[in-house]
């Protein structure tokens, strides 16, 4: 979770802020208090993830179907807030992208030589209503990282490309969340001895990071930031509609589990505080679309729709939980709080109880104990308090609480209809 | 681009992708790094999914596999084409570029379209 704190957080590629082409870092004239200090909030919160894939698993196809899904006139009928492409022409290229599968059965162009991290702004619709000033940011920014698959799997053309490579691995790593992709069309095609797929891309994995570790940790020492959730999540979904979560999971314990504990143990080598990390504990289902011989229809997706609410919420749930179960030090759980205090606040919103001291306090700034506790308040609600929240919220025009809330219970629904699995740990 | 020291380029760049290897170089013109050369020819012309291009005395060249072979997500397999010196000198059209590389390239990516990575291919040209 990154987060600015100044009203130019969201100015576009050409700012620092994006985070493209360079490590992403928050921008250094931005960089103020963390969650302990006193603040009003008034900012953008950046999420990362990034999508680890061999080549044709997917990758450009699911940015594709899930920025172009935003731009339909459904979506921007109802939902409550709009999703933006930071750069213009790399929104059109992925809006081109989604068009040329939903009107001309055209799949994406491959990705060569080079990655691109695609910066999406998630602003909440303006209905009229009062703007309350103690709404706790402006927007939430999802920075989507892109890359040719081929990188993990064989050797790069030269000196330009190795320094792609790593700038851009470097730049994967300090997401907040990770997808790991398992082709379906490659399970498909190993039916009956997934075995021989599932290892040969677990090592992959493996062998890719363990090459790349020497350039990617400066002097050895393990990162602070880093991705410290891995989702396993099985692409072209579509192709085993007879599987739900549970089976895949079940098919990658059965078949896979030493290589994914390697692969575990190699990620622990990368991260200072390994504890907190969950690699291969959480699965998702994902179709950008049904893929058929003449047709892809963009509208049959699966699990897509769960990516913002994953990369926006799942960090929040599973960071504070860490930091108060587990013994860390205190720059790693400075890490893992950075940015979780306005989200919370603006989960909890002006609803109930919480929203009465949100009130009062708002005008002066939160200050770390406030913070604290709306932490705490917010990564326990109930799916019974958050869907009252949500209805709450929605009554009260307040957008920020109903669309947080109404992704937790994205994540709720996603569980029930068997597409997601989060880590119980 | 190459280095002022670096040797000119010749010959020509030829980077395409198989069924199941991502994007690479089969021939490098020359050039230890042919990255920023290959950049520099289809910057202006990078989304198009045929082009003819010509800058100075170095033409650009894209096209899609003559034999609809496709990757293994469906794509067809296109072919991206750096021409120097006389493999560039007297082309004007794409249909002049397809033919003329086409019969040089179309055995040798025969025998390697379907291997499983990592390619295995002769020394870079």
């Amino acid at each position: 979770m990154r987060s600015c704190y100044c009203r130019s957080a969201y100015r576009g590629p050409s700012n620092d802020h994006a985070g493209l082409g360079t490590r992403s870092e928050p921008h250094p004239a931005c960089q103020g208090p963390r969650y302990g200090s006193r603040m009003k909030f008034n900012r953008s919160v950046d999420q990362h993830i990034a999508v680890f894939g061999e080549s044709g698993s997917g990758k450009t196809v699911l940015v594709s179907s899930f920025y172009g899904a935003t731009q339909e006139p459904d979506f921007l009928s109802s939902s409550l807030f709009d999703v933006t492409a930071d750069d213009t022409g790399q929104g059109h290229r992925l809006h081109k992208n989604y068009l040329g599968m939903r009107d001309s059965a055209r799949r994406p162009d491959t990705t060569r030589f080079s990655s691109t991290p695609y910066a999406f702004t998630v602003k909440l619709r303006d209905t009229g209503a009062k703007v309350s000033k103690q709404e706790s940011f402006d927007a939430l920014r999802l920075v989507w990282h892109d890359y040719p698959g081929e990188w993990f799997e064989q050797d790069v053309s030269g000196p330009e490309e190795a320094e792609r490579r790593i700038a851009t691995f470097r730049s994967l790593l300090s997401s907040d969340v990770a997808l790991l992709l398992v082709d379906g069309q490659r399970m498909l095609d190993n039916a009956g001895e997934e075995e021989r797929y599932l290892r040969s891309l677990l090592a992959s994995y493996r062998t890719g990071l363990l090459k790349l570790k020497g350039d990617l940790l400066e002097g050895g020492k393990p990162l602070v930031k880093f991705p410290r959730i891995w989702i396993i999540a099985l692409s072209k979904a579509d192709l085993l509609p007879e599987g739900d979560v549970f089976a895949f999971r079940d098919l990658i314990i059965e078949k896979a589990s030493d290589d994914l504990t390697a692969l575990r143990d190699v990620l622990a080598g990368f991260v200072r505080s390994p504890e907190a990390l969950s690699a291969g504990e959480d699965f998702v289902m994902l179709s950008s679309a049904k893929f058929e011989p003449n047709r892809i229809q963009v509208a049959e997706r699966i699990g897509v729709d769960l990516i913002l609410p994953l990369a926006a919420m799942l960090p929040f749930e599973r960071h504070i939980k860490w930091v108060d179960r587990m013994h860390m030090p205190a720059k790693v759980a400075a890490e893992l709080l950075d940015g979780l205090g306005p989200l919370a606040v603006a989960l909890l919103g002006r609803t109930g109880k919480f929203g009465r001291v949100i009130s009062l306090l708002a005008p002066l700034g939160f200050k770390g104990d406030e913070l604290n506790a709306a932490m705490r308040t917010a990564v326990k609600a109930t799916s019974d308090q958050l869907r009252s929240m949500n209805a709450d919220a929605l009554a009260k025009r307040d957008y920020q609480s109903a669309t947080l809330s109404r992704f937790r219970l994205d994540l709720e629904a996603g569980e029930e209809k068997r597409v997601l699995l989060r880590s119980k740990r | 681009m190459s280095s002022p020291s670096a040797p000119p380029p010749s010959g020509f760049i030829w980077a395409t992708r198989g069924r199941n290897w991502g994007f690479r170089f089969l021939r490098r013109g020359g050039l230890d790094d042919p990255l920023g050369t290959y950049e520099e020819a289809f910057t202006d012309v990078a989304d198009r999914p045929e082009v003819w291009h010509r800058t100075g005395d170095m033409v650009a060249l894209r096209f899609s596999d003559p034999l609809q072979r496709q990757d293994a997500a469906g794509r067809v397999i296109p072919h991206d084409f750096v021409l120097f010196g006389s493999w560039a000198a007297g082309l004007n059209s794409l249909e002049e570029g397809q033919k003329r590389m086409w019969l040089e390239v179309a055995d040798e990516f025969a025998s390697v379209w379907d291997q499983e990575p990592p390619l295995r291919t002769g020394q870079p040209h």
